[in-house]
């Protein structure tokens, strides 16, 4: 035990990290620079914010939607009543919907995450919130005992139906076998705009509604939201992600994301998002390689920017 | 449950955009990248505040 251990430790070797500096010493005070930072920064955010704002855009809720595009709101109701729309189809995380979802080479990435939100569309969106009324139309419990290819078959005649009335005005239909669908859909439309659907289809029975992922799925369903998403530049055709409503300046530093999803080789294919995510990915990869990739770790030889940047330490040498 | 009071927003503005075919960009984006260029190319440019006292 009266064996010393050998030092492991830097300093007991004469490395250039171990040895006193002998240059030039300088004052420096952090806490000044923090306070002097801290209060500049906060003066110049709190400045800018009161001077050009952020923008405040009204949400947009099943409310307003109902009362802004009623007939855009029928449409979209009946097919979530028949399983036809974009949700009912969409697949994993919320149905089982065969033979969807973006695939990567023989692999579907979107089923694997299997169903972690479950929903039917016709129950949670449209007879769910109508069942929850004080006084439920008589229609309802047509619906309930009616069979699958009886609801399918009524769903699809009343779509052919809107499609072809006058602007779509579900007021303006021709007479035929609808079945309960134009009662339901107009009493979900009722309660739409009397304001009650929003906090029925997201129902999470708390004081507060945190959870809106089922009237986003309800909205996005229909042309209205998109339309307005269109009108702001905000989709994705439109390099949406990296814009703001307005004139605000948006999440510039997502250009390269962006920019794949003009290409329309990747855009314009059903598995764009994966696409894009895996383009990234890879050149993500690259980005962390360069220095082991010849020709790209050339680069800064062809085109010198460093030597500006340390231009002082290049002129000594 | 609580019902936020909201209006219709028929007023969400489209902004200003510049483009070519495909591209377009926002005037407040193209603004930040354009500054953000400027800041850069300064950087390069202007002496470091201090240079001489340190040397």
């Amino acid at each position: 035990m009266s064996k010393i251990p050998a030092s492991v430790s830097w300093r007991s070797k004469d490395d250039i990290a171990s040895r006193a500096w002998t240059g030039k010493k300088r004052e420096y005070d952090l806490f000044k620079e923090l306070t002097v930072g801290v209060i500049v920064v906060g003066v110049l955010v709190v400045g800018l914010s009161a001077v050009f704002s952020s923008p405040d855009e009204p949400s947009v809720t099943l409310k307003s939607w109902a009362t802004a595009a009623p007939a855009d709101f029928v449409a979209t109701a009946t097919a979530e009543l028949g399983g036809t729309s974009g949700t009912a189809g969409y697949g994993a995380p919320y149905n089982n919907t065969p033979d969807v979802g973006q695939k990567l080479g023989p692999i579907n990435l979107q089923s694997l995450s299997g169903v972690q939100i479950p929903i039917d569309t016709a129950v949670d969106f449209v007879t769910g919130p109508l069942s929850l009324q004080a006084n439920p139309p008589q229609a309802l419990s047509t619906w309930t005992a009616a069979a699958t290819d009886q609801r399918a078959s009524w769903t699809s005649a009343y779509t052919d139906a809107l499609t072809k009335a006058p602007n779509n005005d579900p007021t303006q239909v021709a007479v035929g076998d609808y079945g309960p669908v134009p009662a339901l859909t107009s009493s979900l439309l009722a309660m739409a705009q009397q304001g009650a659907l929003d906090g029925a289809i997201q129902g999470e029975g708390g004081f507060f509604n945190l959870d809106y992922t089922r009237s986003i799925l309800f909205l996005g369903d229909g042309a209205y939201f998109v339309g307005l998403a269109d009108g702001a530049h905000l989709t994705g055709d439109q390099w949406g992600m990296m814009n703001e409503t307005g004139n605000y300046p948006g999440q510039s530093w997502l250009w390269l994301f962006s920019f794949w999803y003009q290409v329309p080789v990747v855009g314009g294919a059903a598995n764009a998002d994966i696409l894009v995510v895996g383009i990234m990915l890879l050149l993500t990869v690259l980005l962390g390689l360069v220095p082991f990739i010849p020709g790209l770790r050339t680069i800064p030889r062809w085109i010198p920017i460093h030597r500006l940047v340390w231009k002082d330490y290049y002129k000594r040498r | 449950m609580v019902n936020t009071i909201l209006s219709i927003p028929s007023d969400i503005t489209g902004g200003t955009y510049f483009g070519w075919g495909s591209f377009q960009i926002q005037s407040g984006n193209l603004i930040v990248i354009i500054v953000m260029l400027v800041l850069f190319v300064l950087a390069l440019v202007l002496p470091f505040p201090g240079n001489k006292r340190s040397k």
